[in-house]
């Protein structure tokens, strides 16, 4: 009972992210790059959709690199304007998904790699936009979402030109740890 | 025929782009100063240059500490490229060894400001602020190894937000064709610019900034054209022999990077070491640059991605109207400072 | 050279290498301690306790010995597991005898190890199941007061990763009759080192 009331409390309540960016000294742009690169609950979703969008093959790799940063930015700008946070569980949802797709390996069609990436964008940039807000604005938001295609394409690119075996394993074990990280803050939330 | 003119158009549209909102202030923003000399005793000259940061006046200003007295008002001169503040100081009886100087709302500008101290016996300390670390501790001497990682970060910042000099490598590398010439290409550009920035630095010769910007500018309108003749798979000079164009034109960049580290009342002995960890951190930035560049297009490939032809052709038109436009807004600078 | 497809080329994998080193150099500076300090935890949680660290090696090594598919299935699925284990302890279901269970597995992986023992994919696969749960539920829960519990929880399951890893390489020496050899002898090991944890539990 007090874990399911738990339950809808999380998903009811915004999340109290690091309110300000990183100071990189370089400008705002730089700002929301280096952002990405701090923030584990933004990073490791790009990550993983990268990593599953590169286990589907060019096309798919191609999809999420054309997606991903519009949806963000979009996402973005929604969320500054509407001044609330995304929900805490968003980070533990992304890993736990994306993270058990990556590692199960699933032979799904292409079309699941778009709406993912369209999704995981949406979400997460909604976030972003309520901590640039106050902050580096939307020249910060543009710093965010050049890096996450930035990182896309390298990430899914480097997984579609494996060629030996054990490495795209290799991949999928990283799924399962993004995986079980996710499960690990559910429980941290519900606790 | 066409080509020229779809230039053109494209051309137009990035001017109304570019040209509407002031986002591409490449290198417009110099570092601050701030010197203290010794006059006598407790007494010192504390001189602030505020750079113009994006035509407003600074908004960071140095605070001295609480236990610092000023002597005489101070007072205010009007540059064409910063403001001057002048004041004199009383530090008091404890002296100013372990003060700290800081530099509020400088983290929220892209400004580095050099600190330089002079007292009388001779002796004298240097060291840079930077907006992620927006305060100056005074002390007596510095390790070489502290110096050595502020002029790195220093060069390093310097090229990553010098607009132009990333789009001309870029241009290069457009051009470029294998991996030989590639490495000549950027070791061309590398040595040129090395070379220059040591005569600027050392005070061998020196260039007015705003000629010096102009043809800068025009250097990267030069690439323009020769990307596109190079996708229509046509050759040239510069496309046979990139390098020659790299050396030539990293002869000016260098001067471009030497304005990014102003060197003026800085102690004879620290000049090499600045200058050589400066260029070692401009190197570091610029190769962070190619390789990323090289990268992405690496990814492009096993991506399989297949760029329509309007597509194909936007870095080169990209270059080029980039180019033009910093030319024509340059020369214009140019103009009214010569008026 | 950026249209010209060059044959093989390290610049990828380099490329993204480099980006991750270079951006946050100038920034660290700026992370607050606690969270920074939460993910050391997580990553030396799981090498504190000698019974965890021999019983993950010990998976490792069976996988490496039963080969294909169980060498990837088992290091793919006990993270979740684990995590299963750890969302159980955190939900305040309790786990009677756990370190006995964990003492119990490493002695039971040991075996396995030591005997070259080759059950069906089932039976391994509900063994290490039993052992993960068990882990997961001592370690992913000891959380310190005032850390992060996302960067506390990355760490558990990096570091828990790379004692598989530790397993699997020294399970490269299966190709090899000798180190076949050495392999079951340290299975032997663990299965003894087992025994004295049970018997440092029970008394």
């Amino acid at each position: 009972m007090g874990s399911l009331a738990g339950a809808a409390l999380l998903v009811g309540h915004p999340a109290t992210a690091a309110a300000h960016l990183v100071t990189t000294g370089m400008g705002p742009v730089y700002d929301g790059a280096g952002h990405l690169f701090l923030t584990p609950e933004d990073l490791v979703p790009v990550l993983a959709i990268a990593l599953f969008a590169g286990l589907r093959g060019p096309a798919a790799g191609r999809r999420a690199m054309f997606l991903l940063p519009p949806a963000w930015l979009m996402g973005g700008l929604i969320g500054s304007v509407l001044r609330v946070g995304a929900p805490a569980s968003t980070p533990a949802l992304s890993f736990l998904v994306l993270g058990g797709l990556v590692a199960s390996d699933l032979r799904a069609p292409v079309a699941w790699v778009s709406g993912l990436a369209v999704i995981v964008g949406l979400v997460h940039g909604f976030g972003n936009g309520a901590v640039l807000r106050d902050g580096a604005g939307t020249l910060g938001l543009i710093g965010i979402v050049a890096m996450s295609y930035v990182v896309v394409t390298l990430v899914a690119a480097s997984v579609v030109s494996l060629r030996v075996p054990w490495m795209r394993i290799a991949v999928r074990v990283a799924g399962s740890w993004i995986a079980a990280v996710g499960l690990l803050m559910f429980g941290w939330a519900l606790r | 025929m066409s080509g020229s003119r779809r230039f053109l158009l494209v051309l137009l549209v990035l001017l109304v782009l570019v040209g509407t909102r002031a986002t591409v202030h490449a290198h417009e923003s110099q570092p601050g100063m701030l010197d203290i000399e010794q006059l006598a005793g407790d007494r010192f000259e504390v001189l602030w240059r505020a750079p113009i940061y994006f035509g407003q006046p600074h908004p960071a200003h140095p605070e001295l500490p609480a236990s610092w007295t000023t002597v005489a008002p101070s007072t205010v001169r009007e540059l064409a490229d910063s403001q001057l503040f002048r004041s004199i100081v009383s530090v008091g009886r404890a002296g100013l060894d372990g003060a700290v100087i800081r530099f509020p709302r400088l983290e929220s500008t892209t400004t580095d400001v050099f600190v330089r101290l002079e007292r009388l016996d001779g002796t004298s300390m240097t060291t840079v602020v930077r907006p992620t670390k927006p305060w100056a501790q005074l002390r007596g001497e510095r390790s070489w190894r502290a110096s050595a990682a502020d002029y790195l970060g220093l060069g390093f910042h310097h090229i990553l937000q010098g607009v132009d000099h990333l789009l001309f490598v870029l241009g290069l590398l457009l051009i470029v064709e294998g991996r030989m010439t590639l490495v000549k290409t950027v070791t061309a550009f590398t040595v040129a610019h090395s070379i220059t920035l040591g005569l600027a630095t050392l005070g061998y010769a020196r260039a007015p900034l705003a000629p010096l910007n102009a043809t800068i500018a025009l250097s990267i309108l030069f690439l323009g054209p020769e990307i596109v003749r190079r996708w229509r798979g046509e050759t040239s000079v510069t496309i046979r022999y990139p390098w020659v164009a790299a050396f030539s034109f990293g002869l000016l960049h260098g001067f471009g990077f030497a304005s990014g580290l102003s060197t003026t009342g800085m102690p004879r002995a620290e000049l090499p070491l600045a200058l050589l960890f400066f260029n070692v951190g401009v190197e570091a930035g610029q190769l962070v640059f190619v390789f990323l560049a090289l990268a992405l297009a690496k990814a492009f490939r096993v991506l399989e991605l297949r760029w329509p032809r309007w597509a194909e052709l936007l870095p080169g038109y990209t270059v080029g109207s980039l180019g033009a436009y910093w030319t024509i807004q340059r020369t214009v600078i140019l103009l009214g400072v010569l008026r | 050279m950026i249209r010209r497809a060059s044959r093989r080329s390290a610049v990828l994998p380099f490329g993204a290498a480099l980006l991750l080193a270079s951006l946050p150099i100038p920034t660290s500076a700026h992370v607050e301690r606690g969270p920074a300090t939460g993910f050391l935890t997580g990553l030396e949680h799981p090498w504190s306790g000698l019974d965890h660290v021999l019983a993950m090696i010990a998976v490792g090594l069976w996988g490496a010995q039963l080969g294909n598919p169980a060498i990837w299935i088992l290091p793919v699925t006990f993270p979740m597991v684990m995590a299963m284990g750890a969302m159980m302890g955190l939900l305040g279901i309790s786990l009677p005898g756990v370190e006995l269970g964990i003492a119990t597995s490493a002695i039971l992986l040991g075996a396995m190890v030591a005997g070259e023992v080759r059950p069906r994919l089932a039976v391994a696969a509900v063994l290490v199941g039993f052992f993960a749960i068990f882990h997961g539920h001592a370690h992913g829960t000891e959380l310190p007061p005032g850390q992060n519990g996302m960067l506390y929880s990355m760490g558990f399951v990096i570091a828990t990763g790379c004692l598989h890893a530790v397993g699997i390489a020294i399970g490269l020496l299966h190709r090899w009759p000798a180190g076949r050899l050495v392999m079951r002898g340290t299975g032997a090991v663990i299965a003894l080192m087992g025994v004295r944890f049970l018997w440092r539990a029970l008394t």
